[in-house]
């Protein structure tokens, strides 16, 4: 994978959408692979007596997704600085995640900071306040 | 309930080794059903597992601190990567609470995280989190 080069990026060039489907199985993996088995995101019973509407991804889950969407965009994980984002609205088993990005400035150094995001696609923004350094090639 | 007194308080975790096995299986649930597109490498937010995880755990069973679990919700996360992590690579993760504060009946908990690898003393992740803690019946 290459990094965009600096010449060909500027402010107002978006990622390509980046959409995935996520399944409890998902959810599920994500659950022994990072370690919390918080029972919001894994019993169903248990989520609604919190008052959700059942299961929901592990917002690091999203972010996952959202940083391999950036990366790939970026050319690699090695080109991916930095990300954050607030947890807005959960994403439910089933949703597909579409992740977004449009580069809002390009510095001296090659590195370019991205407006980023995600929502599912029942229309929730999932993922907001989200920003992004990349490193692009010379 | 966490309050201001609880600023400063630090949690560490030293000698997180990166385990392939356990970043190739973070890698592939992020990838659900698809191929990973970068394999044998550590996906960035695997520092779920080697600074928040460890040094979080801490927090959370910290009885002075008194987090209540049930109410509480992840609310935003920020990581900076300075450097690539390696699989085999071995990590001290550090994490400070940062700030308190309480509105409308919630308590926000924010925390400055950073790892390190002591073999060449790079630091590989700056993290940020708000943990966002509901009063619950």
């Amino acid at each position: 994978m290459t990094a965009p080069a600096l010449s060909e990026v500027a402010a107002g060039v978006a990622v390509t959408p980046f959409s995935r489907i996520v399944t409890q199985e998902q959810i599920n993996a994500y659950a022994d692979a990072s370690g919390d088995h918080n029972p919001i995101h894994l019993d169903s019973e248990f989520a609604r007596s919190v008052g959700l509407p059942g299961t929901i991804a592990h917002g690091l889950l999203e972010m996952g997704i959202l940083a391999e969407a950036i990366a790939s965009w970026a050319g690699g994980n090695a080109n991916l600085l930095s990300l954050s984002c607030r947890f807005s609205k959960p994403l439910l088993p089933g949703d597909t995640i579409i992740c977004t990005g449009t580069v809002i400035s390009v510095d001296d150094s090659g590195v370019a900071t991205l407006e980023v995001g995600a929502s599912s696609d029942r229309g929730d923004r999932v993922l907001t306040n989200g920003r992004a350094t990349v490193r692009l090639s010379r | 309930m966490p309050d201001k007194s609880h600023v400063g308080r630090r949690y560490t975790a030293p000698g997180q080794r990166i385990a392939p096995e356990s970043a190739q299986a973070m890698a592939q649930a992020i990838a659900g059903d698809g191929e990973v597109r970068e394999a044998g490498a550590v996906p960035p937010t695997f520092a779920a597992v080697y600074c928040l995880g460890p040094t979080l755990a801490q927090l959370f069973s910290d009885s002075e601190v008194g987090i209540d679990l049930a109410g509480l919700i992840h609310g935003e996360q920020s990581f900076e990567w300075p450097e690539e992590v390696h699989p085999g690579d071995v990590i001290d993760a550090t994490a400070e609470i940062t700030s308190v504060d309480t509105k409308r009946g919630m308590t926000f908990v924010r925390l400055a995280m950073e790892a390190t690898r002591p073999a060449d003393n790079a630091v590989v992740c700056r993290a940020t989190s708000l943990m966002i803690v509901r009063a619950t019946a």
